[in-house]
């Protein structure tokens, strides 16, 4: 149940002790006694409901209603009255008002429960969809709208972000003519909040590394910038993130890459997977972390494969998180698939607890094709 | 409005040294309830935390995140945070980012609080 705030005003010691006792066994109940009580503890923390008696002395409810509903902070909290029976009069002028809702006293306890878990349900759905709304404007935000075209290559680029997903990120530049920098990256956190910090990370790496790109294209060198801004940066403090970044020449089959703390990434071949093996810390946590660039001659048919940790944290049949051990295998079985990345995706689907992912996917694809790679595509031609 | 269930118990070393349990689960279910409970643990004075994950089987990213949180604002007061019996789930997250550099490990929380009273 989650911890809503609630705030009972009522000048009547017996019936605001009751209401404090019921509502308390779900919610987090505050009183006041009148008005401008009310006003102070609506300062010290704003509450998720407001249900308030009308006649009570120093400020009424009416004269409440309005302040509250004056403020800016406070004006959409549900509002539910509480009024006598015979006064017709407020009932009437209360929902002119604009208030949510009224009960009349004397009132049935559990009525008054239902109509607050109804509001406060309400106001959760808009909630939920609104965070969803700005949470999908943001991943779509964080996505690239195209990818390079490179002779001898093939690049391949799956996301499917989640309502209540991480902060995964992914990007690319050509550095300079012929040498692209891929950001594949994951800030740590879920919900909208992660979303909003994978976004303003992905403006801070985006902009050290165009103004370091006429100094320096070390994928370590930039990771050690990128690193000192997280730690340096107050508004970043709360920010922890994994990263890599890959530079790569397709010229050369040359891949040079840092790892800051990311999952580590696969070479796929026809025979099998092997792990993209050295890494670094995380960011954000030490102000002294060192990265290194390590480099790697990209193999005739090979693929150099990067993911987020929603994959290798998708959980299996058996209960255990997939892990790199469950990706390479898929990963291996989904090689020579016209869409490695769509049949790797079903292979872990396959051996999943639950037939769909719990996070945010991210899966990158760059693979050098094979000297016998002729359209339409590499088909055993052994018996023609 | 987190949803929060579980508790964290926390027991008391010595003046700047505390236990923190954490439980089957350090995730983004509880993650924000384990800053709270750190935070008001740093304010009445501790500054080195042994955590204790022997019997914990999930640590997600967030849940590290929180563990991190703390760590950055116990660093600069000459505090520690070490890892107490880490589960193998744990081993893992924590071999995948690195952070064994900075998070020193025992086998038990006895020999972390050895270590650090």
């Amino acid at each position: 149940m989650p911890d809503y705030s609630i705030l009972v005003v009522e000048d009547e010691h017996t019936l605001r002790r009751l209401l404090e006792y019921r509502l308390g066994k779900q919610y987090d109940v505050r009183t006041a006694s009148n008005g401008e009580e009310a006003l102070e503890r609506i300062a010290e923390k704003i509450p998720d409901l407001i249900i308030s008696d009308i006649m009570m002395p120093k400020m009424d409810g009416f004269a409440l209603q309005s302040a509250v509903q004056k403020n800016k902070e406070t004006s959409a909290i549900p509002f539910i009255f509480l009024t006598a029976k015979a006064d017709e009069q407020s009932r009437l002028k209360g929902m002119r008002t604009g208030v949510d809702d009224y009960i009349t006293k004397p009132f049935d306890i559990e009525q008054l429960l239902s109509r607050v878990n109804r509001l406060l349900e309400r106001t959760k759905v808009f909630q939920e969809q609104l965070d969803a709304k700005i949470g999908q404007d943001f991943s779509r935000r964080l996505l690239p709208k195209n990818l390079p075209d490179v002779n001898n290559y093939r690049i391949l680029f799956h996301n499917n972000p989640r309502e209540h997903g991480g902060g995964d990120l992914f990007d690319w530049m050509e550095a300079a003519p012929g040498t692209y920098i891929f950001t594949i990256g994951d800030v740590m956190g879920k919900g909208l909040q992660a979303k909003f910090y994978a976004f303003s990370f992905l403006g801070y790496v985006r902009s050290t590394i165009h103004a370091m790109l006429r100094s320096t294209h070390s994928p370590a060198e930039l990771m050690n910038r990128v690193n000192q801004v997280l730690m340096d940066d107050p508004p970043m403090e709360e920010t922890f993130a994994s990263l890599l970044l890959v530079k790569w020449e397709p010229e050369k089959n040359l891949i040079t890459y840092a790892n800051a703390g990311h999952c580590r990434p696969v070479l796929v071949g026809p025979d099998g997977c092997k792990v993209v093996e050295y890494s670094d810390m995380i960011l954000g946590l030490d102000p002294h972390a060192e990265f290194k660039d390590t480099e790697l001659q990209l193999p005739d048919n090979t693929a150099f494969m990067a993911y987020t940790d929603g994959l290798s944290e998708q959980v299996m049949v058996t209960g255990d998180m997939a892990g790199e051990g469950g990706i390479m295998k898929a990963a291996s079985k989904a090689f020579a698939e016209l869409d490695p990345i769509d049949s790797l995706l079903k292979n872990i689907l396959l051996q999943s607890k639950v037939p769909e992912f719990g996070d945010d996917i991210l899966v990158f694809w760059l693979q050098r094709k094979g000297l016998d790679w002729f359209a339409p595509f590499p088909e055993k031609v052994d018996h023609q | 409005m987190q949803v929060t269930t579980m508790t964290f118990s926390v027991e008391p070393c010595n003046q700047d040294t505390v236990i923190v349990r954490i439980g089957k689960a350090l995730d983004f279910r509880n993650a924000a309830e384990f800053k709270s409970t750190c935070q008001t643990q740093v304010r009445s004075g501790a500054r080195n935390f042994i955590l204790d994950f022997s019997e914990t089987g999930i640590l997600d990213s967030t849940g590290l995140g929180s563990i991190f949180s703390l760590y950055r604002q116990v660093s600069p007061l000459e505090g520690q945070v070490v890892f107490a019996s880490v589960s193998r789930p744990v081993q893992v997250v924590v071999q995948l980012t690195r952070t064994y550099k900075v998070f020193r490990q025992f086998p038990s929380v006895d020999a972390a609080k050895d270590a650090l009273v």
